[in-house]
């Protein structure tokens, strides 16, 4: 078990993590730069208590408790952001690197999924937890979890499939 | 699970977006101002309207003053029975030196007391109620120490405690 105590170690383990945990945490907010903020809480967070990496779930339960906490802070900003961004039509920094418009159309699809299926999909595809640990960070069971999965995956595949 | 392998190999294509490498050194920063910040965050914990340990100390400088004049009346008292016993007894001359030593050998006496101000804080001017001159307010943290002494025996008590006072000062416009 590989402990996050030394300097070096949390620089791996956060490389390997980081991207995965900033799409996490996009769900809840639209900037990059708050997601950022918000993984940085969670993560120095995590370090500090001693946790083991292998308890990821607890750091996505970290990532989830402190992005609520953010956007019920920032109600009123987001809002503010909100009606900015529809009125000016700003730029959004994507959420993924794009090879074709293939995946650019699966990146939208994913935007799109109810925001209870898109964080079991990202948690599961993208950071590699299990339904136990997704049922953990969610406060559901494991049936629920991979339900959600399924019909995320479900959701995604009709939209891509030709019509 | 195998019907969405395909979507799944789909979605695992796609790659997350890369974090800023300014995150990196803000987690570095982060990290190594933990302890510091662990710290500053204990020393600005807003402060209780009680400084509870030095009530504490006080109080228990307290206990031990009552204690040691409860002790010290008690001596003196047994000693005053014992000088009319012995005063009774006149004729037992020994007995009653022995009595004037015993209680001279119990008295301590004051030997000095200190008060160190380690600390003055200015915390401003207020306004008490119903006054129109300002007030400073000063809040002095000390130490005081009182010592007694028994000088046949040589032995001597010492009490420490840590006390706060505010004084409030009137300020008067030149």
């Amino acid at each position: 078990m590989q402990n996050l105590a030394s300097h070096e170690d949390w620089k791996s383990c956060f490389s390997e993590v980081a991207p995965g945990l900033l799409l996490f945490a996009r769900q809840w907010v639209q900037s990059a730069a708050d997601a950022e903020d918000i993984v940085q809480e969670a993560f120095v967070k995590f370090w500090r208590r001693n946790h083991k990496i292998e308890n990821r779930a607890l750091l996505y339960t970290a990532v989830r408790s402190i992005a609520l906490d953010f956007i019920r802070r920032d109600s009123r900003r987001a809002r503010r952001e909100a009606g900015a961004i529809s009125e000016t039509d700003e730029f959004i920094e994507p959420q993924f690197e794009f090879e074709d418009d293939t995946q650019r159309a699966l990146a939208e699809a994913i935007d799109v999924l109810p925001c209870e299926q898109r964080e079991v999909v990202v948690m599961k595809i993208w950071n590699e937890l299990t339904f136990a640990e997704i049922a953990g960070v969610l406060g559901v069971s494991q049936n629920t979890a991979a339900s959600r999965y399924r019909y995320a995956l479900a959701a995604l595949r009709n939209t891509l499939q030709p019509r | 699970m195998n019907d969405f392998s395909e979507i799944e190999n789909e979605l695992r294509k796609l790659r997350p977006a890369q974090p800023s490498p300014i995150l990196f050194e803000r987690i570095e920063e982060a990290m190594m101002n933990c302890r510091e910040g662990a710290w500053s965050a204990r020393q600005s914990r807003k402060p209780s309207p009680y400084n509870w340990l030095s009530l504490g100390f006080g109080l228990a400088a307290a206990a031990a003053l009552v204690l040691f004049a409860a002790i010290s009346m008690e001596h003196q008292h047994d000693g005053g029975k014992e000088i009319a016993q012995i005063s009774r007894e006149s004729e037992t001359a020994p007995l009653r030196s022995s009595a004037k030593e015993s209680t001279s050998s119990d008295k301590f006496l004051p030997a000095g007391a200190t008060r160190l101000v380690y600390n003055t804080r200015n915390e401003g001017l207020q306004f008490a109620r119903g006054s129109g001159q300002p007030l400073r307010r000063l809040r002095y943290q000390t130490r005081e120490t009182w010592q007694w002494r028994n000088p046949t025996t040589g032995a001597s008590l010492r009490v420490s405690y840590p006390s706060e006072e505010v004084v409030l000062i009137p300020v008067s416009g030149q």
